[in-house]
C-alpha cells in the first residue's frame, strides 16, 4: 500500500515538473539533421528515368536510401558499431539491395521501397573476399559470396543457399575475386603471390568444379584493382614492375600462358612509383562485361582502352583526369568529361579512335563512361564533366556540364553516375561526387548542384557554442561603458548620440518591416548569412562550432541549423584527438573572437594548434607556438593578456610549460601567479594521478616555465583501471550556497571548484568480483575527499559532475540492470569560510550522501543543463539508445529523498524514495525526432535564465531549448493576449457604463 | 546504498522451483561464454496500421545497443549472434510504443521470454517465445495546452468567491424589504453582533472615504444617511462571506 501511495505521489509530481514539448512547438525552436557517414558504396535506382532513389552504404555501418531530388533520407538503418556491423559490400538489383555485413557473417537483402528486410541469412564465419550477383539466361538470380576458403551461392529471392563448396588449397592460395558472365560457369580467381594465379570454374547449378588450373605469374601480388575481366571472359592484369598488361582467356580449356602486352607498345607511360589501377565494367551481371576498360596510369592520368579480336588498343587518353566511372543506360552511346573550365577539352585523342561500332556491343545496351577531369593545379572551383561514348571514345554533344566544387573540400574521391535516356534518345545523366572531406554533391545536367550533404558531420568529435557578435549599434552602446569617463558634458553628449543612433536604427527597422509587409510573403527572404548575423535580444541564437573526426570544422547557426562556414584541415591524421577552446569570446568588441583547436596525434602525441575566428571560420593571423614535444595536458587559464585572450598552457612530456599567447605581459603575470596555478595529469595505464604546480623562475628569465610535483595518488592498475576523470565546468554558476531544510535550518553545499571525480573499473570482469569505484579528489592538494565502491557492477560508466553532486550510471551485473547513483556533498549546517573557497584551508571533510536508483534503460550519454546564473533547477539530459533524449529532473536524483514522507520532507519538496526511476515519453525533449548513436550532449546557457540551449550530436545533430523550471522569465508563447486585452477593455467599459448609471441613479435619488 | 537494501530480500526470494524445473538454473549472464551464439526471433505488430508506414523507422535493440536486429517486410525479426545470457529485447519505433521483454538463453540454446521486472529481477512471468511484440499504442510526446473555456473560468474558486456575493448583493435587497423598519433593526443588530467594536477604524472604509472624496462632488448629498449605512453593512457581510470561503478552501 505504501508503495502504491509513493507511486501515486510520484505520478502527480511528474506532471508538476515536467518540461515537455507542446505539439505546436514542433520545429519551432528545434531542428534535427540526419547523416549517414562516409559513403563506401552507392547505387542509383536506375529502374526508370523518374527514379529518385539512391542506396548508400557507409563506414558508419549504415544502409540508407536518399531522395536524389532533395538529398533527404527516405530511410536509414543503423547497425551496431564496430567490425560486427561493418558493411563489406552492397549490391543492387531491381528493388533489392543486397548487403554483406560483419566480415561475411550476415547476408541481408533490403527492400529499397519500404526500407525493411526481405531476408537475412547468417553465413559461417570466414574472412570475406568478394560478392557478386550472378545469373543465367539474362536474368539475375543468385548472389555468389567468396570467402577465404568457401564459395557459396544464394538465391536472390529468398537468400537460401543453393550450394556451398570449399575451395581447394585455401591455405596457400588467396582467393580474391569471383566472376560470372551469365553462363553456366562461375570463376574464382586465386593468387599465390609472386608465383602463380589459380583459376577455378564452378558449375553454377550444382557447385561442381568444372576446371581448375594454375597459370604462372611471378609478378602477381593481388587481384583487386590490378586484374579484371573484359569482353567474353578475358582476364586482364596490369603490373607496375614489368610495365605490362597480361591477358588470359578464362574459357579456354588448355592451361595457356598469360599473354604479355608491354605498355610501351601501346604508347603508354606509367607515372613513376604509381600502382596502376584497372577498371572494368559489367553493366548486367547476367551478361559478359564490356570490351572497354580504364587504366589509371597516374594520379590524374586515365586511358580508355579496348580489347578487340585479341588486341588491346587505346581509345582515348585523359590527362588530367582524377576520377573515371562507368555508367549504364538505355540504347544510345554517349559520354561525359569534367575538365577545368577555361580549357575546352583537356583530353587528347589517343592512338586509334575506333570509328566502327564494336562487334561485341551488338546488344542494345548503351555504355557510357564518365571521366571526371579535374585539374588541381589550375582551378578546382570550376571543372566540367562530359560524357564520352564508350565504344568510340568520342565526346557527345551537349553533355558538358560546369561543376563548381568547394575548393576547400580537398580532392574528389569518388564519382557515381546515373545515366538515363531522355525522350529524344539523347543521354542525360546525374552525378554524385564524393569529396575528400566526405561531402556528397549531387549534380544535374545544366550544371546545377541539386543538393549537397556534409557527411563529415556524422562524426562530430567536439563542439562549442560561441555568442554571436553585437551589431554596430549595439557595439557602439557597449563601447560607451567600456571607455573611461572624460567629463560630464562629453558623457552626456555621447549618451545622447548613442540614443540617437538607436532611434535611427529603430526607425530603419520599422521602415523595413513596413516595406516588407507590402511585398508578397514569398519574396521576403529570411535567410541567415554570415553578414546578417547578430546577437538577438536574449542571446538565444549562437554559433555552433563543430569539429569532426575527418578534420573538417563547421560553423552552424543554432537557430536554423544552416552551415555558415566550413573549413577543412587537410593535414589532420585520421586518429587525432581534438580539443576545442574559446580563448576570446565576442565580448571584447574591437578584438575578434578567437578559438583554438588542439589537434593531437594519438600515436606520437605531437600536437598542433589551429587558431581561428569562430564566427567566420577564418584562420587567425596569430601564429601559435610550435610544439616540438608531445603534449600531455592543456589548460585554459582565466588569466588574460592585453588583447583579452585567455592564456592557454600546454604541458609537454618533460613537464615544461608553453604559454599561448606568450607575450611579455602574460609571462610576467604567470610568474606572479605561479604559486596558485595548479594542474593535474592522469596516467591511466599506471593508475597514477599527479598534481603539479607552476614553478617560479629563479632568475629573471621569464620564458622558462617549469613545474613541480605537488601530490601523487596511485590507484593500483592490477586491481582497477581509471576510466574517467571529470572536473566541473568552469562556466558553471551556482546560485544558492545551501538548501533550506524543513526545520528552517540551512544545509550548506560543499562547493569545491577543484574537485575531481575519478571513476575506476575493476580489471577482473567476473560478475561476482567486478566493481566500480568513484573517488572524489581535490585537484589542488590531492586529498581524497570521498570514496565509493559499487560492488558487482561494471561499466560503461557515464558521469556528470556539477555543483555539489556527482551522478553516475553503471551496469549492475548481478541484477542485470542499469543503475544511477548520486553523491551529494554538504559542508553541514555551518559554513567554514563563506567568502572564499580554498582547497588548502578546509579542515573538515564534507558530509557525503548517496542514493541509488534503477534506471529502466541503458544510456548512451549524459549531461546536465546549464543556465546563466544557476537559479533554474537542474535537469539531467540522458541520451538513450532508442534515440530519445530524456530530460530527467535532478529532483529525482536527490540522496535526501526519504523512505517515508514526513512533514518536513514534504515541506522541502522531497519526493519519497522509489527504487525505479520513471521514463516518461513526455520528457523526451526530441519527441519523435530520434537521434541515433548520441555521442555527446552539449549544453550552453542563454541570456534568459530559464532557458538552456542543448545540442545533441552523434550520427545526427539535434538542437533545442529546454526550460527546466518552465519559462518563468518570459511570457509563454501561448500567452493569450486576446483574452487579457478583451478582459481589460471589458472592465474599462464596464466601469464607464456603471459610472454613468451610478450618476443617473444618484441624480434620481437627489430629485426624489 | 538504499537500493541494495531494498532489493536484497527480493533477490533471496528466488523463484528457484520454477527456474530449476525449466532448466534455467545454470544461467550465466554476460558475454564470457564466447562459444555458441544464438538467435532471438519474434514478430512486431501495430494493430490497425500498415506495415510499411512504420517499419522503416523501427528496429530491434537487445540490451541497449549491444545487438541490433531489423524488421522484415512481414514484421518478423531475428537478432543473430547473441551469446547465452539474459537480455532485454525492445522494439524501438519513434511513433509506436512497445513493451520490452526479457529473453533468457541458456548455454545450450534454450530460450524463454518473460516480463521485464527490474525490481524483482528473478520473478518469472512467462511470455510467448518466439516473441510477440504488440504495440501498446502511439507514444504521447506532447503536453496538452491549457485551453481557456468559460466553464474553467466560472468554476475557478476565486471567481466563485467574487460572483456569489455579488449575486447576493443584487438579489437579497429585492427579496428582503429594506424599507421595513423592523427588518432593518434586526439586520443592524446582527451586524453589531458580527462586528462588536465600532471604534476600530476600518481600513477599507478609510480607503473608500479617501477615494470617494473627489468623486463625492458629483454624487451630491445623496450619499449620506441610510443608504450609506446599508451599503456598509452589506460590505461587511461580503467580507464575512469571503472570509468563510477562504477558510473552506484552506481546509
Amino acid at each position: 500500500m505504501a508503495n502504491l501511495t509513493t507511486c501515486l505521489t510520484l505520478f502527480f509530481l511528474c506532471y508538476g515538473l515536467c518540461s515537455a514539448v507542446y505539439e505546436d512547438q514542433v520545429g519551432k525552436f528545434d531542428w534535427r539533421q540526419q547523416y549517414v557517414g562516409k559513403v563506401l558504396f552507392a547505387h542509383f535506382d536506375s529502374h526508370s528515368q523518374a527514379a529518385k532513389k539512391l542506396i548508400l552504404a557507409t563506414d558508419k555501418n549504415i544502409v540508407a536510401s536518399l531522395n536524389s531530388r532533395t538529398g533527404e533520407l527516405f530511410w536509414r538503418h543503423v547497425d551496431k558499431v564496430g567490425p560486427e556491423g561493418h558493411i563489406d559490400t552492397l549490391l543492387f538489383h531491381g528493388q533489392d539491395a543486397v548487403v554483406m555485413a560483419g566480415n561475411g557473417r550476415l547476408l541481408r537483402s533490403w527492400e529499397s521501397n519500404i526500407g525493411a528486410l526481405n531476408w537475412e541469412m547468417v553465413l559461417d564465419t570466414g574472412s570475406f573476399q568478394a560478392a557478386i550477383l550472378a545469373g543465367t539466361q539474362d536474368s539475375v538470380k543468385f548472389v555468389a559470396v567468396l570467402k577465404k576458403a568457401v564459395l557459396s551461392l544464394h538465391y536472390l529471392s529468398n537468400g537460401h543457399q543453393k550450394w556451398v563448396e570449399t575451395l581447394p588449397d585455401s591455405d596457400t592460395v588467396q582467393y580474391q575475386a569471383v566472376y560470372s558472365s551469365g553462363g553456366s560457369q562461375l570463376f574464382v580467381l586465386g593468387v599465390v603471390p609472386y608465383s602463380h594465379l589459380s583459376i577455378i570454374a564452378f558449375n553454377i547449378e550444382d557447385g561442381e568444379i568444372m576446371s581448375q588450373r594454375s597459370v604462372a605469374a611471378p609478378w602477381v601480388s593481388k587481384v583487386q584493382a590490378r586484374c579484371g575481366v573484359v569482353d567474353q571472359g578475358v582476364l586482364l592484369c596490369v603490373d607496375a614492375t614489368t610495365l605490362s598488361l597480361y591477358m588470359l582467356p578464362l574459357n579456354s580449356e588448355e592451361p595457356a600462358e598469360l599473354q604479355q602486352v608491354p605498355l610501351q607498345s601501346l604508347d603508354l607511360e606509367l607515372a613513376s612509383g604509381y600502382q596502376p589501377v584497372l577498371l572494368t565494367t559489367q553493366p548486367n551481371p547476367a551478361r559478359p562485361p564490356l570490351a572497354q576498360f580504364f587504366l589509371q596510369l597516374g594520379p590524374d592520368h586515365h586511358v580508355l582502352l579496348q580489347l578487340s579480336d585479341g588486341l588491346i588498343s587505346p581509345l582515348r587518353d585523359f590527362q588530367p583526369a582524377f576520377l573515371v566511372s562507368f555508367a549504364t543506360a538505355g540504347e544510345k552511346t554517349v559520354a561525359a568529361v569534367l575538365s577545368p573550365k577555361n580549357e575546352t577539352v583537356s583530353a587528347k585523342a589517343g592512338g586509334v579512335v575506333a570509328e566502327t561500332v564494336h562487334p561485341f556491343l551488338h546488344f542494345f545496351l548503351m555504355h557510357c563512361f564518365i571521366v571526371l577531369l579535374l585539374d588541381h593545379a589550375y582551378d578546382l572551383q570550376a571543372s566540367s564533366v562530359s560524357l564520352y561514348s564508350a565504344d568510340s571514345g568520342r565526346r557527345l554533344l551537349d553533355t558538358t556540364v560546369t561543376v563548381h566544387l568547394d575548393p576547400n573540400g580537398g580532392k574528389p574521391e569518388k564519382l557515381y553516375v546515373h545515366a538515363f535516356l531522355k525522350k529524344d534518345d539523347s543521354v542525360g545523366y546525374r552525378l554524385l561526387v564524393q569529396m575528400e572531406d566526405h561531402t556528397l554533391t549531387f549534380l544535374q545536367q545544366p550544371g546545377r548542384v541539386v543538393w549537397s550533404r556534409e557527411e563529415a558531420l556524422a562524426d562530430v568529435v567536439t563542439m562549442e557554442m560561441v555568442d554571436l557578435p553585437l551589431t554596430g549599434t549595439q557595439a557602439e552602446l557597449e563601447g560607451e561603458f567600456g571607455k573611461k569617463a572624460d567629463g560630464l558634458a562629453a558623457m552626456v553628449l555621447k549618451r545622447l548620440s548613442s540614443q540617437l543612433i538607436l532611434l535611427q536604427a529603430w526607425i530603419a527597422h520599422l521602415w523595413k518591416l513596413f516595406y516588407d509587409a507590402r511585398k508578397p510573403r514569398s519574396l521576403v527572404k529570411n535567410e541567415v548569412t554570415i553578414e546578417t548575423l547578430a546577437r538577438d535580444e536574449f542571446n538565444l541564437q549562437k554559433m555552433i562550432v563543430m569539429v569532426t573526426a575527418s578534420g573538417k570544422l563547421f560553423g552552424i547557426d543554432s537557430k536554423s541549423g544552416t552551415v555558415l562556414w566550413k573549413h577543412y584541415l587537410h593535414d589532420v591524421q585520421p586518429n587525432s584527438v581534438f580539443k576545442l577552446m574559446v580563448q576570446r569570446t565576442t565580448a571584447h568588441f574591437p578584438h575578434p573572437p578567437q578559438c583554438t583547436l588542439l589537434i593531437k596525434d594519438k600515436e606520437t602525441g605531437l600536437a598542433t594548434l589551429h587558431v581561428f575566428n569562430p564566427i567566420f571560420g577564418k584562420k587567425s593571423h596569430v601564429t601559435p607556438p610550435a610544439l616540438s614535444r608531445p603534449v600531455l595536458q592543456s589548460l585554459l587559464l582565466p588569466l588574460m593578456d592585453q588583447d583579452y585572450s585567455k592564456v592557454l598552457l600546454l604541458i609537454d612530456d618533460e613537464y615544461k610549460v608553453t604559454a599561448f599567447p606568450s607575450t611579455k605581459h602574460v609571462l610576467q603575470q604567470l610568474q606572479e601567479m605561479a604559486s596558485s596555478i595548479f594542474f593535474f595529469l592522469v596516467d591511466s595505464s599506471q593508475g597514477r594521478l599527479s598534481g603539479f604546480r607552476l614553478r617560479k623562475a629563479r632568475e629573471l628569465s621569464l620564458t622558462d616555465l617549469s613545474t613541480e610535483l605537488i601530490w601523487e595518488v596511485v590507484i593500483p592498475p592490477e586491481v582497477q583501471k581509471i576510466v574517467a576523470v571529470k572536473g566541473k565546468r568552469a562556466s558553471e554558476h551556482v546560485h544558492s550556497q545551501g538548501r533550506v531544510m524543513g526545520d528552517r535550518s540551512v544545509l550548506y553545499k560543499y562547493l569545491n571548484p577543484n574537485l575531481l571525480a575519478v571513476v575506476t573499473e575493476s580489471v577482473d570482469t567476473h560478475q561476482e568480483r567486478s566493481f566500480v569505484g568513484v573517488f572524489l579528489i581535490d585537484g589542488i592538494t590531492g586529498r581524497i575527499i570521498h570514496e565509493a565502491v559499487q560492488r558487482k557492477a561494471r561499466g560503461p560508466i557515464h558521469l556528470v559532475h556539477s555543483e555539489n553532486w556527482v551522478v553516475y550510471e553503471y551496469w549492475n551485473a548481478k541484477s542485470r540492470r542499469n543503475e544511477f547513483s548520486v553523491l551529494e556533498l554538504f559542508e553541514g549546517t555551518e559554513l567554514y569560510n563563506s567568502t572564499v573557497f580554498s582547497s588548502l584551508d578546509r579542515p573538515h571533510l564534507p558530509q557525503v550522501l548517496q542514493q541509488s536508483y534503477i534506471f529502466p534503460s541503458s544510456i548512451s550519454t549524459m549531461e546536465a543543463t546549464l543556465t546563466e546564473k544557476g537559479i533554474t533547477s537542474r535537469h539531467l539530459l540522458v541520451g538513450l539508445p532508442s534515440g530519445a533524449i530524456l530530460s530527467l529532473p535532478k529532483m529525482f536524483l536527490d540522496p535526501r529523498r526519504p523512505e517515508v514522507a514526513s512533514e518536513q520532507s514534504r515541506e522541502e519538496n522531497l519526493i519519497p524514495y522509489a527504487p525505479e526511476m520513471p521514463i516518461r515519453t513526455e520528457w523526451f525533449i526530441n519527441y519523435n525526432q530520434s537521434v541515433s548513436r548520441v555521442k555527446g550532449i552539449y549544453t550552453a546557457p542563454s541570456g534568459l535564465e530559464s532557458t538552456c540551449l542543448v545540442v545533441a550530436y552523434g550520427l545526427d545533430i539535434f538542437q533545442t531549448r529546454v526550460y527546466p523550471s518552465k519559462q518563468f522569465d518570459v511570457l509563454k508563447d501561448d500567452y493569450d493576449y486576446v483574452l487579457i486585452s478583451s478582459v481589460l477593455f471589458g472592465l474599462f467599459f464596464a466601469t464607464m457604463i456603471s459610472k454613468r448609471l451610478a450618476q443617473v441613479k444618484l441624480l434620481n435619488r437627489a430629485w426624489r | 546504498m538504499r537500493l541494495r537494501r531494498t532489493v536484497a530480500p527480493w533477490w533471496c526470494f528466488l523463484h528457484s522451483v520454477f527456474a530449476l524445473a525449466l532448466g534455467f538454473g545454470d544461467m550465466e549472464p554476460g558475454p564470457q561464454t564466447s562459444g555458441e551464439r544464438f538467435r532471438i526471433e519474434g514478430r512486431a505488430l501495430v494493430h490497425g496500421v500498415r506495415l510499411q508506414d512504420w517499419i522503416s523507422t523501427a528496429h530491434v535493440l537487445v540490451e541497449g545497443e549491444e545487438h541490433v536486429g531489423f524488421l522484415k517486410t512481414d514484421g518478423s525479426f531475428a537478432v543473430n549472434d547473441v551469446p547465452p545470457g539474459s537480455y532485454v529485447v525492445e522494439v524501438v519505433s519513434p511513433t509506436y510504443r512497445f513493451e520490452p521483454v526479457r529473453v533468457d538463453i541458456t548455454s545450450k540454446g534454450k530460450m524463454r521470454a518473460r516480463m521485464v521486472n527490474y525490481i524483482k529481477t528473478s520473478e518469472v512471468v512467462r511470455l510467448a517465445y518466439p516473441l510477440q511484440m504488440k504495440s501498446t499504442g502511439p507514444h504521447s510526446y506532447f503536453l496538452k495546452r491549457e485551453t481557456w473555456g468559460w466553464t474553467d473560468f466560472l468554476m475557478n474558486p476565486m471567481v466563485m468567491m467574487m460572483v456569489l456575493p455579488l449575486l447576493i448583493i443584487v438579489l437579497l435587497p429585492k427579496v428582503v424589504n429594506t424599507n421595513d423598519p423592523e427588518m432593518r433593526r434586526e439586520m443592524e443588530q446582527s451586524m453589531n453582533m458580527l462586528n462588536p467594536n465600532h471604534e476600530l477604524p476600518d481600513v477599507s472604509e478609510f480607503m473608500t472615504k479617501l477615494f470617494s472624496k473627489s468623486s463625492g462632488k458629483s454624487g451630491g448629498g445623496g450619499k449620506g444617511g441610510k443608504s450609506g449605512a446599508v451599503k456598509r453593512s452589506w460590505k461587511r457581510t461580503l467580507r464575512g462571506f469571503s472570509q468563510q470561503d477562504f477558510d473552506q478552501t484552506l481546509a
